[in-house]
């Protein structure tokens, strides 16, 4: 086996380094075409995404390919030698293949259980295909990556919770509404958290979106983006009864929004349950306030803590699926332990034998006639067809296994012969 | 045969129960989706057992205390079903499926004894009579799980546990709305099946009231479901309140379910 998976991730290298190699993230085709160019690669993968600078390939000759890597890096990365090989990891073989499947299944990721990493290394496969990068190893390499990820995804819950403060948000108001589609929602303040909560809402095609601000132009401008209403701030009280979702990021000393505030809005909307996100330090909304029935409260802290606790549930199911991906890389083995020259020799060898068997077997009833010597005779006929037969493919095997290129036969061999097939 | 139907329904039943039971432990949809196939087809064994048994005696199949429990067990889950079809509340039925589990239990006693019905029950309006108010009090049933539900749910939100069981219960307003629609419906049933209970009494005893044990507390949990829906339509009461009162309501009813007919002496007993 001669897989060679080399590269850095966010966990090695620290962000400018990692800039630097991956470069512009367009021109990867032009990385491939580079890599590919190396004599002793066969097949290869190139993957840049933020977090990750990543090659898998195949090749004939492990060391001097990875000499060869290296200075590919080298030359991309700008960096000093010493630099550049503390951050860069080398994988071999079976644990290049755990460590792509770990990547795949996203346990490697920055935020375990992101779903994008999926997507990312099928486009560089798709790229790499397009380029005939790959052949039957990386083929089978990537196509087993894909299933395992799918496997970890669907048998264990690492992508399950949302691990961001404005997710666990908009998680929590589907457990208060079900459905947000038509639910009003009203966004008091400005703020980078308060407005990508707000995003995440409009992808859920919530209803009516309003917009306060103690800055009346501030609102019209943000009304805009979002393309809602802005509102005068001194109209809160009224608007509170039209709205479902609020969420409040000023940076106002006092409270906006009071108890009393609250339970009129309460009554004046016949107790229709009213989801308050404050996200605001210090804290815009009374605390007391999540003490009114209908009423649910979440500031910041307690979105926090929910991410928190998330994370620590995806750690766990992380353990499950490192078991999933170790039975795989087990599996993926298996396949290609088959593929070597000798095994596939010799199951060729056992599959024409037990032809011969089972046809002698067939015609044991006209032989009885025979002598011992003619049925003899018969056999090592039998027999010496089967080795004339036999004899210039294993030849042509055991000649191409000697520079390593003897894996497409192999695997040509095994399908035509049906010889994985139980 | 109608008996070999119930007990099969009885097991699969039981398996149901498990099923959900163990999807909620475990927290995956798949297994509760394959129970609510398991449950349908439990719904479906006692679905005959009623029609044998009709048809083998050719009498109301909901007359003795036994059948009436069953028949409750049996609308009980044909309402969950038919909810199951409009809504995504699966979960419910970790709540249904054991109480029809445990009600077919107490169904099963004193089985296949065929009752002799005596003459002032062989009306017309008697089957009608059990079968609008048993229909009506299982969709209470079904109300009251979907409170027990809400107020789970709304004590995990309020307290900010929002742990993974929090994310096998239904949104609050989908088991807000599930809570209205179910006392609605069970509201309608319970008061035409008392409407026609009470012509039938008029029939046999004379008048339309009796004032018999039973009957007032059937009265009493009727006045309690009264308010609640004048409380939730004209008061707009919705969620916690809502919820807290559907219990206390039922439990007015399973007195007179239950205690009464075990320890009073009423007119309006089972066979």
């Amino acid at each position: 086996m001669n897989i060679i998976l080399i590269g850095m991730n966010h966990k090695t290298a620290p962000l400018e380094i990692r800039e630097r190699l991956s470069l512009s993230c367009g021109d990867d085709i032009n990385h491939l075409a580079e890599i590919m160019n190396i004599p002793e690669i066969k097949e290869g993968l190139y993957l840049a995404t933020c977090n990750r600078v990543e090659v898998l390939a195949n090749a004939a000759d492990s060391e001097s390919a990875v000499e060869r890597l290296r200075a590919f890096i080298f030359h991309h990365g700008n960096l000093s030698a010493e630099e550049m090989n503390k951050c860069l990891y080398l994988h071999y073989d079976h644990e290049a293949v755990r460590h792509l499947f770990r990547v795949t299944s996203s346990i490697d990721s920055m935020v375990m259980g992101e779903p994008q990493i999926l997507g990312q290394i099928k486009d560089a496969f798709r790229t790499a295909v397009e380029h005939n990068a790959t052949g039957v190893i990386l083929n089978k390499i990537l196509h087993h990556a894909f299933r395992v990820a799918k496997r970890v995804r669907s048998e264990t819950g690492i992508a399950n919770n949302a691990v961001s403060v404005s997710f666990a948000a908009v998680e929590l108001a589907k457990k208060i509404f079900g459905v947000l589609e038509g639910r009003n929602v009203l966004l008091i303040g400005a703020g980078e958290m308060s407005e990508l909560a707000a995003k995440h809402l409009i992808s859920r095609r919530v209803g009516k979106m309003f917009i306060a601000n103690r800055t009346y132009a501030r609102a019209v401008k943000m009304a805009e983006d979002f393309h809602g209403t802005a509102i005068e701030f001194d109209m809160l009280p009224e608007k509170l009864r039209d709205v479902d979702i609020v969420i409040t990021s000023t940076g106002a000393p006092g409270y906006v929004l009071t108890p009393p505030m609250i339970e009129a809005a309460i009554r004046r909307r016949k107790n229709r349950l009213l989801f308050l996100i404050d996200i605001a330090v210090p804290r815009d909304i009374d605390p007391a306030v999540g003490e009114i029935d209908n009423v649910y409260l979440y500031n910041i802290d307690d979105l926090q803590d929910i991410v928190d606790s998330n994370l620590k549930s995806r750690k766990k199911e992380a353990e499950k699926a490192e078991t999933i991906i170790d039975e795989e890389v087990t599996k993926y083995l298996e396949w290609y332990s088959a593929l070597e020259v000798v095994p596939t020799i010799i199951s060729l060898r056992e599959k024409m034998d037990g032809i011969i068997r089972g046809e002698i077997a067939k015609s044991s009833t006209w032989m009885e006639n025979l002598t011992e010597d003619e049925k003899r005779n018969i056999e090592i006929m039998a027999n010496s067809i089967i080795n004339k037969v036999l004899h210039d493919p294993i030849v042509g095997l055991k000649e191409e296994s000697k520079d390593n290129s003897a894996l497409p036969y192999v695997a040509a061999i095994r399908r035509l012969f049906a010889l994985d097939d139980k | 045969m109608d008996i070999i139907f119930f007990r099969v329904a009885l097991v699969v039943y039981l398996l149901s129960a498990l099923g959900y039971l163990g999807s909620l432990y475990i927290r995956r949809v798949l297994v509760a989706r394959v129970s609510t196939w398991v449950l349908s087809s439990a719904f479906a064994f006692h679905t005959l057992f009623f029609a044998f048994r009709f048809i083998k005696t050719g009498q109301n199949p909901v007359i003795s205390f036994h059948e009436t429990i069953s028949f409750f067990a049996w609308a009980m889950t044909g309402i969950y079903l038919a909810f199951q079809l409009k809504t995504k509340t699966r979960v419910l039925g970790a709540f249904v499926s054991p109480v029809t589990f445990l009600l077919m239990i107490a169904a099963s006693k004193d089985l296949g004894g065929y009752v002799s019905i005596p003459v002032a029950l062989q009306s017309n309006l008697v089957p009608v009579h059990v079968i609008l108010s048993v229909t009506g009090e299982a969709l209470f049933a079904l109300a009251t799980c979907a409170g027990a539900m809400y107020l789970i749910q709304e004590g995990l939100l309020k307290n900010k546990k929002v742990s993974s069981f929090s994310k096998v219960l239904p949104s609050l307003t989908d088991l807000d709305r599930i809570n209205h629609m179910c006392l609605m419906l069970g509201f309608s049933l319970l008061t035409l099946g008392i409407l026609v209970g009470s012509i039938w009494a008029r029939s046999v005893w004379g008048s339309l009231w009796q004032w018999d044990p039973k009957q007032t507390w059937t009265l009493a949990a009727w006045f309690a479901y009264a308010v609640l829906l004048h409380q939730r339509l004209a008061m707009g009461w919705k969620g916690h309140k809502a919820a807290l009162f559907t219990l206390l309501a039922f439990a007015a009813l399973l007195i007179s379910l239950v205690l009464v007919s075990l320890f009073f002496v009423t007119a309006h007993r089972f066979i």
